[in-house]
């Protein structure tokens, strides 16, 4: 497997001079200068619209100021926030690794930088210029000069230095680049001096940016380290292991990092000795000794009968526990089930030794996780929150977003399997559903498992309002996941599935093997668009009564006493967050884009 | 006989049937009919559970209240309390007030986004930078902010507007602009509308007459007639003329009275044999051009089963609407006889006398009290929820609309206008010739989802308290928990509006598809 970047960019021309790029761009015909007259006049009515929003009299931008921090993780304890440092440091290692892991080096020409450079410097001077009278003279003075600095630094770089458009800047260049430029921002520009004190806010000392920009600063050192040493690795060893094991901590770390860092469950260790760690080690080592034995070649009918024993098992344990006949840890129960079906799923993995022992570990090791996360997430949380959820702000956001995709995607596969499967009944029930869930909006699925869940459980089997609303979102999002998946599932030739069959595979193995895999190479587009929108659609859950970055600005920051009524610029502000995630994860889906489409065009 | 002379018909049956639980035959059947049955067990189990829990709390599901008085407070909407005449708002009548908000904002909202989406997607194909440049920072905008958030932040900047007055606004006194929403002037059919309208029909048939022949003379001689811009020139003096001189028609009114009372003097008995005569030569003719359709130069073709059954349904069906007509149900004719009777006559009424009235009228926005007159002749008035939630939705899905048909023009290959130019014709016959109809197939189908994504999020107007079906559907329960009940109306409601929008946009699709062998 090579590993080199796949640059399909041509080279790029030389720039043509600025008086003939005008003529060519904005006044080569009667109707092209008509078009640049009417659109400046648009352009700057707007921008004049926008900056009366942001600069207007009673906009009161400390209210944004001061309640950083409840927009991004809403009542978190402060003398715990370590925590969140920590897991922000999980985090950055994690994205710098994967840099490193997936190869992605962009590199960009001096000119790009150089022309990007330009626009905002001239947007910034423009802004200087029609900024609205109630604007701080600080900051009109401020924006006249860095407008100047960056189309003097423009120039510079695209008139003094030779041949711009051959000379790349490296993409650890421009790591370095934007995290010191960041970090310089947090370092030298005067937010104000607005914080929290004992949960009032204050406009006395501890200013956002000076509390939080020497952790930021470290975060962005580390993450820059990672990188190098992720690129240091993949010089000696191969990228493939690197991989499966980013891939892992994509799947477990997250939850990993809320349940067990951000939520701080109080472990009852007494407990957990004599029944939680036993059971686990149960499942495990048994049923990855049950898998290693069965998965050895020529024994996939005893392995049927058992697996229809253990289902039964199952089964059974779920309509016992149903009437009360005798008491059974739903975590067993679960895990009966999950035995079953690895049990009836194990003549697939048939194989020599190594395969087999493969098989059994992963399955150890799913089991492992799986009882780990059961028993944090059943644990009582230690943390000291006036409020139940321990998630606000803009960490809920990202984290409902994050664990929607992750868990309605299992779900979507199943569904887009069954939808476009020859078997009657799934398809039917599989079409029903997935045109049912489409059909209807979002918030009525949500208003529905927040109001209808509780009554549909069993008297005594509570759920949090988190959960169901999150129950809703995953049923909604597995819906119109399967079918983007349906769209890759139908681009695979019927030519792989034949020459499956004639392999003599069976009809899992063909599936996950052969079919899935180029389906889902295919469907990665779509399903990053579908990841911006569940991510935008996160939003509903102010309406259904979660505190997420809308409902802090909408509501709660408008209520605090020495803000009332001041939603603009909260919702201003919040929107630039949005914008940002959301622009930043659409332009990365489209270098995906490309760098697959040229991965397949070889 | 020995034991090697085994019938090798069994052997090789013992040999093709795998046991029982290797036959994938019977393991298909088993594993779907397994899997029916925990998710009906599924259902049944939580069905039990949400009858138990409800019923414990003395809230059975029942359809009973829909004819419970209401006293509920709606936003707006058409008759949103009692009426003087005694009908009562109940809590059917709600729920419809809501369905109606939502196809409202939903039918206009998918008109603008579209024409705003348009614009704005073509001016992203411009050869001008700066047109370039300003729509696709429109599109990266709007598209990247979640729309719940842009509809409550268009909220809050309307409702820092200033307060509400006759003469707020850029034209005082006709345009409102205000914190309690904006009002523009409603033109309406004034009295000398159908006059109007029927003189441009009498115009209409000399323009079409003149576009016919230039387009013959185009045929025959080659060339370009300016067909267009002759019948645009015509049309507008038509209109022109149609504007002042449209007394003239008022001879009509007379006219229809007197059609509408010569109507009312038809016997029932020849009403019925007209219809019955219309019957019977439809299937006349319908049974001729099916013979006709089955004819092949060599002579008729064979008709099969199915053809002759066709043939004598046909026959059937006139006899039976024959019977119909003259003894099921005589009250039909009379029925035909009264209403044409009455439509004639209200025609009639909408002619003037004669005397100089305009076509076309405006109202100007009326307060009263301080606040929009909700309903009645007034201004066209859009309250601060209403526009909030229109301009969200609106500015959000345009810009998806303009990625769609950006997207749509792109994919139409650079040969075919090539291929246009080669042929002769200019950029403007290319565009609409060649260019768009097939951009139109690339369109469609995602326009529709968009149509349909529109139709699902005017349910956000519960943020901003526009009351649309979630909102009312929401107060309703919160009254009287009756919370399944009111869900399966709101499904009822998206589901059809799911499949009507997608009948049409497939209908439209079939319509445009290419035509293949």
């Amino acid at each position: 497997m090579t590993d080199t970047t796949i640059d399909t960019a041509p080279p790029e021309a030389p720039l043509p001079s600025p008086v003939r790029w005008v003529r060519d761009n904005l006044f080569s015909s009667v109707s092209n200068t008509v078009q640049t007259v009417a659109f400046t006049a648009v352009l700057l009515g707007l921008l004049r619209w926008v900056l009366g929003l942001v600069f207007a009299d009673e906009s009161n931008w400390v209210s944004v100021a001061t309640n950083m921090r409840l927009l991004f993780t809403y009542n978190y304890p402060a003398e715990q926030f370590v925590r969140i440092w920590f897991a922000a440091g999980v985090l950055f290692v994690a994205v710098g690794a994967s840099f490193a892991a997936w190869n992605i080096n962009p590199s960009i020409t001096l000119r790009r930088i150089g022309v990007s450079l330009m626009g905002t410097g001239g947007i910034t001077l423009v802004v200087a210029l029609i900024t609205p009278s109630a604007t701080p003279s600080g900051l009109r003075t401020a924006m006249w000069v860095l407008g100047v600095a960056l189309v003097v630094i423009a120039a510079v770089v695209l008139r003094v230095i030779p041949e711009p458009h051959r000379r790349r800047v490296p993409f650890l260049g421009l790591l370095i680049g934007v995290s010191a430029i960041v970090c310089a921002i947090m370092w030298f520009v005067p937010f104000g001096d607005y914080g929290f004190s004992e949960g009032e806010p204050t406009a006395a000392d501890g200013i956002v940016a000076s509390s939080t920009r020497v952790p930021w600063t470290v975060l962005f050192i580390i993450m820059i380290a990672t990188y190098v040493a992720g690129r240091g690795l993949a010089q000696v060893v191969s990228l493939a292991p690197l991989r499966r094991a980013m891939i892992a901590w994509w799947v477990i770390g997250p939850a990993f990092i809320v349940f067990m860092v951000l939520r701080d469950p109080e472990f009852d260790w007494a407990h957990i000795w004599s029944t939680d760690l036993p059971m686990a080690a149960g499942f495990a080592l048994g049923g990855g000794a049950l898998i290693y034995l069965l998965a050895a070649p020529g024994r996939s009918d005893l392995a049927r009968v058992l697996g229809a024993i253990v289902a039964a098992a199952a089964v059974f344990n779920w309509v016992a526990a149903f009437f009360g006949w005798y008491p059974m840890l739903q975590k067993a129960r679960f895990s009966f089930a999950l035995a079953a079906i690895a049990i009836l799923l194990v003549p697939n993995f048939a194989g020599e030794r190594s395969a087999r022992l493969r098989v059994a570990a992963v399955w150890a090791g799913f089991m492992v996780v799986f009882h780990w996360l059961l028993t944090g997430i059943n644990t009582a949380s230690t943390l000291d929150i006036t409020a139940p959820p321990f998630l606000g702000g803009f960490v809920l956001t990202v984290s409902i977003a994050y664990y929607v995709m992750l868990a309605s995607f299992p779900l979507g596969v199943l569904l887009s399997l069954a939808r476009t499967s020859k078997l009657p009944i799934f398809r039917v029930l599989s079409t029903t559903y997935i045109e049912v869930v489409r059909g209807v909006p979002l918030i009525t699925v949500l208003f529905f498992f927040s109001i209808m869940l509780p009554l549909f459980l069993p008297s005594g089997m509570g759920i949090s309002d988190l959960a169901a609303v999150f129950a809703g979102y995953t049923v909604f999002s597995a819906a119109y996941m399967a079918e983007n998946i349906r769209g890759g599932l139908q681009s695979v030739r019927r030519g792989q599935y034949e020459a499956a069959d004639a392999l003599g595979l069976t009809t899992v193995q063909r599936t996950s093997l052969i079919v899935l895999p180029q389906a889902l190479r295919v469907s990665i587009p779509n399903l990053v668009g579908q990841a911006i929108a569940t991510f935008k659609e996160t939003s509903l859950i102010a309406i259904v009564g979660g505190f997420d970055l809308l409902r802090i600005a909408n509501s709660t920051i408008p209520n605090q006493p020495d803000f009332l009524g001041q939603k603009r610029p909260a919702l201003l502000f919040i929107s630039l967050v949005y914008f940002v995630v959301a622009y930043t994860m659409s332009r990365a889906s489209r270098n995906l884009e490309n760098r697959l489409q040229a991965g397949q065009a070889r | 006989m020995t034991l090697t002379t085994t019938d090798p018909n069994s052997a090789r049956a013992r040999h093709a049937r795998p046991p029982l639980w290797r036959n994938t035959a019977v393991l298909k059947w088993f594993v779907q009919i397994i899997v029916l049955l925990a998710v009906l067990a599924a259902f049944w189990f939580f069905a039990a559970q949400a009858r138990n829990n409800l019923s414990a709390k003395g809230i059975p599901v029942s359809y009973d209240w829909l004819d419970d008085p209401a006293n509920i407070q709606l936003g707006e909407g058409i008759q949103t309390v009692d009426d003087p005449d005694g009908r009562r708002l109940t809590m059917s009548r709600a729920l419809w007030v809501g369905m109606v908000n939502t196809l409202r904002i939903a039918s206009i909202g998918i008109i603008a986004a579209t024409a705003i989406g348009v614009v704005v997607g073509i001016a992203r194909l411009s050869n001008n930078w700066l047109a370039r440049k300003v729509s696709s920072i429109y599109v990266e905008t709007l598209r990247n902010i979640p729309v719940l958030v842009q509809i409550i932040l268009w909220l809050a900047i309307l409702g820092s507007l200033g307060k509400l007055t006759v003469d707020s606004g850029p034209i005082p006194g006709w345009v409102i602009v205000s914190q309690k929403g904006i009002s523009i002037p409603r033109v309406f059919f004034a009295d000398g509308f159908y006059q109007f309208l029927s003189m441009l029909a009498v115009f209409a048939v000399p323009i079409w007459w003149v576009r016919r022949r230039m387009r013959r003379t185009q045929e025959e001689q080659g060339g370009t007639q300016r067909i267009g811009s002759v019948t645009f020139a015509l049309s507008l003096v038509a209109v022109v003329i149609a504007w002042f001189a449209n007394p003239v028609m008022a001879f009509l009114g007379p006219v229809f009275d007197g059609i509408s009372d010569a109507w009312a003097v038809i016997p029932q008995g020849l009403m019925q044999a007209v219809l019955s005569i219309v019957a019977v030569l439809a299937a006349v003719t319908w049974i001729r051009r099916f013979l006709d359709s089955r004819r092949t130069p060599a002579g008729l073709a064979k008709l099969i089963d199915d053809d002759w059954f066709r043939m004598i349904f046909a026959g059937i069906a006139a006899l039976l609407a024959v019977f119909v007509v003259v003894r099921g149900w005589p009250g039909l004719s009379s029925w035909i006889i009264n209403s044409g009777s009455d439509l004639f006559g209200v025609i009639g009424d909408k002619f003037g006398d004669g005397r100089g009235s305009r076509p076309l009228d405006a109202m100007k926005p009326t307060l009263s009290e301080g606040r929009f007159v909700n309903y009645g002749p007034t201004g066209l008035t859009m309250t601060v929820f209403y526009a909030s939630l229109f301009f969200g939705l609106v500015f959000y899905t345009s810009s998806f609309i303009a990625e769609i048909v950006r997207g749509g023009i792109q994919a139409v290959p650079a040969g075919q206008s090539e291929a246009a130019a080669a042929l002769g014709l200019n950029r403007r016959q290319a565009l609409r010739k060649v260019v768009l109809p097939q951009a139109f197939r690339v369109i469609m189908p995602p326009l529709g989802n968009q149509y349909l994504n529109i139709t699902k999020n005017t349910s956000l107007g519960i943020a901003v308290g526009f009351s649309e079906i979630v909102q009312v559907g929401q107060t309703v329960y919160n009254k009287n928990s009756q919370t399944l009940a009111v869900f399966s109306i709101y499904m009822i409601f998206f589901l059809a509006c799911s499949l009507t929008i997608s009948f049409v946009v497939n209908t439209i699709n079939r319509r445009l598809a290419i035509v293949e062998r």
